[in-house]
């Protein structure tokens, strides 16, 4: 039973395309999410990694709320309740589980390096992979040349997380090198554990943007929560705030970058899956290997035995997310996605049409079109007000910057927004 | 009885949820997560 003779052929045509806008999504969001993390370079000059942590979370809370509100309005968020409203569950548990991974990834930065920590919370993938599919059949009847990517992809992450992991206990403080790989790969353990209500939101249909905004109320509940308790008290985190504020807006930035890779990401693991979606975004280790060496010239001055063995352990690494991204799902495995899908729209009484449309990012028929009212302007007037009360109190940080490095990455970005921004609106029309 | 209806529904809204894995294994991470946290720092 082939792709080709159980669907039509408009249908198996627009499938190809959302296929192609998902990869194109994955690499996207891996040049947003890799620049996200440079912020956080910042905690080398003394500010708590928990405050660090709770303001980027602030300025990921504004952007999802503003974002989805300037790309499409919010009424499609009420809409999608409507159609399935156990998913506020998954998504509030996903932000939770962020929460505590973002901040487990700044105790790794601090202890064992930037470019080093990157490629351990990166074995996410592997968990990605994994709960794919054991939970929602990805993989399932894809042939052994796919199973060889993705098996063999894996392998070779595998391979060069350990490469980077030796570096950084040998190379890295003595002192805390443990802690600091403990806490990249507890990251990665939580990230990869978060793609389930990911892929649980986008099976049932849920758009991306609608999803987001409910798992950013999880991800600023719990961040809160850990910052006002680890930090001793209400009292003692507004002075650790008020003596950081020169660059809260610095860390808010990270956080609103974050959001626009993340963005990608959530279309990327909608459109091709979680095992290949997620290896996909991790590119986002190349991009932080180029922002850490580059702009905060993090591995100056060592051997260039330890440079091939960084340069080394990313490049397996990122041979191996290339070889589980050429491994895209055949009709079988399509079909087997289908069956995952229905099953969840038997469980929680979805209405089958609505997964169906919104599987293909389409609107169901006599769904009126979403438009922007005067609370979605609101929204993006508020949250853009609060950045630029930040930005007052903003200075640039007296650390070590080569802004020429910086402004070509950046450049980079913005291209790969337009393009890929442009793809989505073209094909779906952000649904 | 609109006490007793309202807490029909919400048992059946939220019985399918505490009988799904999906549920299950991101709680289970999650809370493993907020002990290595408390380790580490």
């Amino acid at each position: 039973m082939s792709f080709e003779l159980t669907l039509p052929a408009s249908e198996v045509s627009r499938l190809r395309s959302l296929q192609a806008l998902g990869i194109l999504c994955g690499f996207a969001a891996g040049a947003w999410l890799g620049a996200a993390e440079a912020p956080t370079k910042l905690v080398t000059i003394g500010v708590s990694p928990l405050v660090i942590s709770l303001i980027m979370v602030v300025g990921v809370f504004l952007a999802r709320w503003s974002v989805p509100a300037l790309i499409r309005g919010t009424s499609h968020i009420r809409a999608d309740v409507r159609q399935a409203p156990h998913l506020i569950v998954w998504a509030v548990l996903a932000g939770c589980l962020w929460a505590v991974a973002n901040t487990m990834t700044i105790f790794a930065i601090r202890d064992i390096g930037l470019s080093v920590a990157f490629p351990l919370w990166n074995t996410n993938s592997l968990l990605g992979i994994l709960w794919g599919f054991v939970l929602f059949n990805e993989l399932r009847q894809a042939g052994w040349t796919r199973w060889f990517g993705v098996l063999g992809g894996a392998l070779a992450m595998f391979l060069g997380a350990t490469l980077l992991a030796i570096t950084s206990s040998s190379q890295g403080p003595a002192v805390h090198a443990m802690r600091g790989i403990s806490a990249a790969l507890g990251a990665g353990a939580l990230w990869g554990t978060m793609y389930i209500p990911y892929r649980k939101a986008y099976i049932t249909g849920m758009n991306p943007l609608s999803f987001i905004a409910f798992f950013t109320i999880g991800e600023l509940g719990m961040m809160t929560s850990l910052a006002v308790t680890y930090t001793g008290g209400p009292s003692s985190l507004w002075r650790e705030l008020v003596g950081a504020k020169e660059v809260l807006f610095w860390l808010m930035l990270g956080g609103f970058i974050w959001v626009i890779g993340d963005v990608f990401q959530q279309y990327a693991a909608k459109y091709v899956g979680i095992s290949r979606g997620i290896p996909l975004s991790n590119s986002n280790q190349l991009w932080g290997l180029l922002w850490g060496i580059l702009v905060f010239s993090e591995l100056h001055g060592r051997g260039a035995s330890l440079y091939l063995q960084v340069i080394g352990g990313s490049l397996l690494m990122m041979l191996g997310a290339g070889a589980i991204a050429l491994s895209s799902a055949t009709g079988k495995e399509q079909l087997r996605w289908k069956e995952a899908a229905e099953r969840e729209g038997r469980r929680y009484g979805v209405p089958s049409d609505y997964v169906e449309a919104r599987m293909a990012g389409r609107q169901i028929v006599g769904e009126p079109k979403p438009t922007r009212s005067l609370w979605d302007w609101s929204l993006v007037v508020t949250a853009t007000g609060i950045f630029l009360i930040f930005a007052t109190m903003a200075r640039v940080p007296q650390m070590s910057l080569h802004w020429g490095p910086a402004v070509a990455l950046s450049a980079a970005m913005l291209v790969l927004l337009v393009v890929c921004g442009f793809a989505l609106w073209r094909t779906t029309r952000f649904n | 009885m609109p006490n007793r209806d309202e807490n029909d529904q919400s048992r059946r809204w939220w019985s399918p949820i505490l009988k799904d894995i999906h549920f299950w294994v991101p709680l289970i991470v999650l809370l493993a997560g907020l002990i290595v946290l408390r380790w580490i720092r």
